[in-house]
């Protein structure tokens, strides 16, 4: 809908001095200003201060507390789609990585598993799920599939903090891999396992990892959505391949034939 | 560029159905995403012999992961065609 030019909808205001303050002024845990000197400040009604403090809530810039107020919530953690690990990332963000684990063990590949590993269905894997948390806060949950065959020891002195740095150990480190990401509402299971009390938007990625030629890892993440972004680098795309147009082979040109085209270029 | 980078663009492009099946190819990061004329004459079966770590089928759109190697095999792909 056409708006008057040079006016801009008063919520949207409000939210750009919001969003202002929490980059300048304010701190991770700080309150914002009450609804009500919001309102009295802007002059607008407390719809318009809600319908302001309910986008930064919803993209999780705030964070809302019943009874309480709202509050600047924690800075997202942006994390490189790249080859490394969870643990790997958060340290390199200056946090530090932990882990749950919650199920480690040798099970049989279901289809799903086989088929992302390249093996037959049945075949034993190893699997590890774990809670991954950074500086103590839950961050997503990881389920990972080894085949049992390529690192037949890598769970024998319990879970490894580190998955790639085992399978570096052993000669199979990661060199290349394919992410996939989808957006989803968290199941109430992982809810409570991430702490997530009024958002449960999550991000879901599957990555294959493979050392060479070799598919030596299939990972299942749940992130959660209020704590994570996702940072991914881009590049200009490759020229598109396209096949040369099929010439009938002409006879080349002579300055003659060329001088007496009666349709020439112009 | 290495013969085997050459034989295996060949291979892909001949299971692919061939020059005359491509209308386009795009060379992604670890997959070439072909846009052919006619997809039933794709052979998944060869893809995979030709090295292929998985392949996806969307309609007249044929993805073939092939890894980190895509830049190679794209050039000799661009010479064949």
């Amino acid at each position: 809908m056409a708006q008057q030019a040079g006016r801009r909808h008063k919520h949207l205001v409000v939210r750009d001095y919001l969003a202002e303050l929490i980059a300048t002024e304010l701190d991770v845990g700080d309150a914002v200003p009450s609804e009500r000197a919001l309102t009295e400040r802007f002059d607008v009604s407390r719809m318009t201060v809600r319908q302001a403090l309910d986008a930064l809530v919803a993209e999780g810039t705030l964070v809302r507390e019943q009874g309480r107020g709202t509050f600047v919530a924690p800075r997202h953690a942006d994390f490189e789609m790249r080859l490394t690990t969870f643990g790997e990332e958060a340290r390199r963000r200056g946090l530090e990585p932990g882990a749950r684990v919650l199920e480690a063990g040798t099970v049989p590949a279901n289809p799903r598993v086989a088929r992302a590993l390249d093996l037959a269905e049945g075949t034993d894997v190893h699997h590890v799920a774990r809670l991954r948390t950074a500086d103590g806060t839950p961050m997503s949950i990881e389920s990972s599939w080894i085949p049992v065959h390529l690192a037949p020891d890598i769970l024998g002195d319990g879970v490894p903090d580190s998955l790639y740095a085992a399978l570096r150990d052993v000669g199979l480190g990661p060199t290349w891999g394919e992410d996939t990401l989808q957006a989803a509402d968290a199941t109430t299971t992982e809810a409570e396992l991430l702490g997530m009390t009024s958002q449960h938007a999550v991000m879901r990625t599957e990555r294959r990892s493979y050392s060479e030629q070799t598919a030596v890892m299939f990972t299942r993440s749940t992130f959660r959505g209020d704590r994570y972004s996702v940072f991914v680098p881009l590049r200009e795309a490759r020229p598109m391949l396209v096949p040369r147009p099929a010439r009938p082979p002409a006879p080349a040109p002579t300055p003659a034939a060329l001088s007496t085209t009666p349709e020439g270029a112009s | 560029m290495s013969t085997s980078d050459q034989e295996r663009a060949a291979a892909i492009l001949a299971a692919l159905g061939g020059v005359d099946n491509i209308v386009e190819i795009d060379p992604c990061t670890t997959r070439l995403r072909a846009l052919v004329t006619d997809p039933d004459v794709v052979d998944t079966a060869a893809l995979k012999a030709a090295g292929a770590y998985g392949v996806a089928h969307h309609g007249r759109v044929v993805q073939v992961v092939v890894g980190p190697e895509v830049d190679t095999i794209a050039s000799a792909l661009d010479d064949l065609m």
